[in-house]
């Protein structure tokens, strides 16, 4: 008995799970867009065995040129892929028996959703009782879906809803539980956490603004460096950057793409800046902040994924320039709930010197922005490169200025000018010239 | 200075054999100067993992045997939740009925208060399962030895003192099969 197991299981290992729907998949590997949704790990849930190829070339070449593991394509726009169960029936009566438990409670649930959906239409209710029962309906409609696996497997690998229409969308934020697993993933897996982690850590909250509680996710792009290596010509890829890191200022040349996950859908409206949290202020001996890029009311809900580049943008971008000589530099995104969220707000757009002046506590409390009750921020880090020369020269046309400690040789040229002893005869020619000690007055 | 910029998509480790392209193997060190093979040894360590870790941190044989017990990680997660999702139905239905049965008998005393003051005091009362009646306080000043020992140890609504501890293994001794309780003749 316990063999023919262990053949049938042998077997039903070959047979994959999550097999791909279309089998002419195109074999070129496109450069796909920056991840805005949950990662793809089909890989890690799929029990296939290596490839078969691997083996053969084992015996072919005895162990010398091993080839690499393979492993299957990211699921994208351009390979999607339709959920399959990871174990056929029978090899797991453990597995078998949690989908008709699962299946079985999700039509319960989705049952008693229907009947309080058809109450709430047909009877007549008080304010009160009528938003309770909205609430519930809410909660029914998303714990009717959040157990199967084919709906959590599609929101892990960002497929919409709407694949046997040939019309999907990544992560379909419009029905409620995917809103839900993702909104869940987003507070619950770490990212909200490491966000949270690294404004805290590099003190962004009481120097930027007072209080931050974000509500929903930004990610933001920027094209990586050029590799050293002059003789390999590669595409600039664009990669997602962790918060906190460091970039070089040549990457934030230009503005970012910035790609949301907003899970509330009715649109609201936010107003989107990028600070600079450590503008050195040398007359004070202390920072200020300067804006380098705003964007008032920009609407968002679910149904907006981006990638949002601002083109004309009300105060244009002006590339992150830190200074030589002064510590790093701190760079904050912020999109702030408008107070009234369905009311744009007239915000006039700063001057060069306003920029450095720019005091960003100041301005929220003026117009009423309240991080605390929602919004998204992002930050990294930056340090003086050669490219800040280059964006002084071009873009802010202007001196660069140089901080920090100054050598005895340069104080010698600058500070000490007046001070150094001065050669009195100097520039009389040879007037004094065989005069011995005798004093003189010049004439 | 280098720009570090880690992409958005966390690396799973899998428990397949790490595989790198350049072997470095570690060699017996020659006779003489050792200095080479230190160097050698340092900056290019070897990375072949054909057999256990020293420490047993890593053996060959765990992967496949975690493959076979867990053969996928979403058939995990799924048996994983259909297991909280029944527990919680099996939960949620003791406690509804718990809270039926309460409510009935709640209803049932309030009826009674309203009926009979007295019965429902002596409904209410709380006794003691640890109080001896007079009758059996007597009876235990009369007994000696092991009786008046099996009649303190019987205790109602408790297990008995005499209860045989449960072991692993059996007794050496075996079974007695032959065993009496000790106990007065008017012990419930």
């Amino acid at each position: 008995m316990l063999t023919l197991r262990r053949a049938r299981a042998s077997l039903n290992a070959l047979r994959r799970g999550n097999a791909t729907v279309a089998a002419d998949a195109a074999p070129a590997i496109s450069t796909s867009p920056p991840p805005p949704a949950p990662s793809s790990d089909s890989s890690s849930q799929s029990a296939a065995p290596p490839a078969p190829g691997a083996a053969e070339g084992k015996g072919r070449t005895k162990g010398r040129n091993r080839p690499l593991q393979t492993r299957r394509a990211f699921i994208t726009l351009d390979r999607p892929r339709e959920w399959n169960r990871p174990l056929a029936p029978g090899v797991l009566p453990a597995y078998d028996e949690a989908l008709r438990l699962i299946r079985r409670d999700a039509a319960e649930i989705q049952r008693e959703a229907g009947e309080l959906e058809r109450e709430l239409s047909e009877k007549e209710v008080g304010e009160g009782e009528r938003r309770a029962m909205e609430e519930k309906l809410g909660v029914l409609r998303v714990q009717g879906e959040v157990n199967l696996p084919e709906v959590r497997w599609r929101a892990r690998n960002g497929m919409g809803e709407w694949f046997p229409l040939l019309f999907f969308s990544l992560s379909d934020l419009q029905q409620p539980v995917y809103r839900h697993l993702v909104e869940q993933r987003w507070r619950g897996e770490g990212a909200l956490d490491l966000l949270m982690e690294r404004i805290h850590q590099m003190h962004v909250v009481p120097d930027v603004l007072p209080d931050l509680h974000p509500s929903f996710d930004v990610r933001v792009t920027f094209p990586d460096l050029p590799s050293e290596d002059k003789t390999k010509k590669s595409k600039v890829k664009h990669h997602a950057v962790e918060p906190g890191v460091f970039l070089s200022p040549k990457q934030t040349r230009r503005p970012p793409r910035i790609y949301t996950t907003v899970f509330h859908t009715d649109p609201r409206y936010y107003t989107m800046i990028l600070v600079d949290a450590d503008y050195p202020d040398a007359e004070n001996r202390t920072f200020k902040t300067y804006l380098h890029w705003m964007q008032p009311n920009v609407q968002l809900s679910a149904s907006s994924t981006g990638p949002f580049t601002f083109r004309d943008s009300h105060t244009p971008y002006i590339p992150p320039h830190p200074q030589k000589g002064s510590p790093y530099h701190r760079y904050v995104l912020l999109l702030l709930p408008h107070p009234n969220p369905t009311e744009t707000l007239n915000i006039p757009a700063p001057t060069v010197q306003e920029r450095a002046d720019f005091d960003s506590r100041a301005f929220m409390e003026r117009y009423g922005f309240d991080a605390s009750r929602g919004g998204a921020a992002h930050m990294w880090r930056e340090v003086w490169d050669e490219e800040v020369s280059r964006i002084y020269a071009q873009v802010l046309k202007a001196d660069e200025p140089r901080y920090g400690h100054i050598s005895y040789k340069d104080a010698k040229e600058t500070l000490y000018k007046e001070a150094k002893p001065k050669n009195k005869y100097a520039g009389y020619g040879d007037k004094y010239v065989g005069q011995g000690d005798r004093r003189r007055m010049p004439l | 200075m280098s720009f570090p910029i880690l992409p958005q998509r966390s690396i799973k480790p899998t428990l397949r054999k790490c595989q790198t392209s350049v072997r470095y193997a570690g060699r017996t060190a020659p006779a003489g100067d050792p200095r080479h093979e230190i160097l050698r040894r340092t900056l290019y360590p070897s990375n072949l993992r054909n057999k256990s870790t020293p420490t047993g941190t890593w053996r060959s044989d765990v992967g496949r045997a975690l493959q076979h017990a867990i053969p996928s990680v979403q058939a995990h997660e799924t048996i994983e939740r259909a297991w909280l999702l029944h527990q919680r139905h099996v939960r949620r239905q003791r406690d509804s009925e718990l809270k039926r049965k309460f409510e009935k008998m709640k209803e049932a005393m309030d009826e009674l208060e309203k009926l009979d003051k007295h019965l429902y005091f002596e409904a209410n009362r709380q006794e003691d399962p640890r109080a001896r009646s007079t009758k059996e306080v007597e009876l235990t000043k009369t007994l000696k030895g092991s009786e008046r020992k099996a009649m303190e140890a019987r205790i109602r609504g408790l297990f008995p003192r005499e209860l045989r501890v449960p072991t692993d293994t059996p007794p050496r001794t075996g079974w007695n099969y032959d065993w009496k309780p000790t106990g007065p003749a008017s012990t419930p």
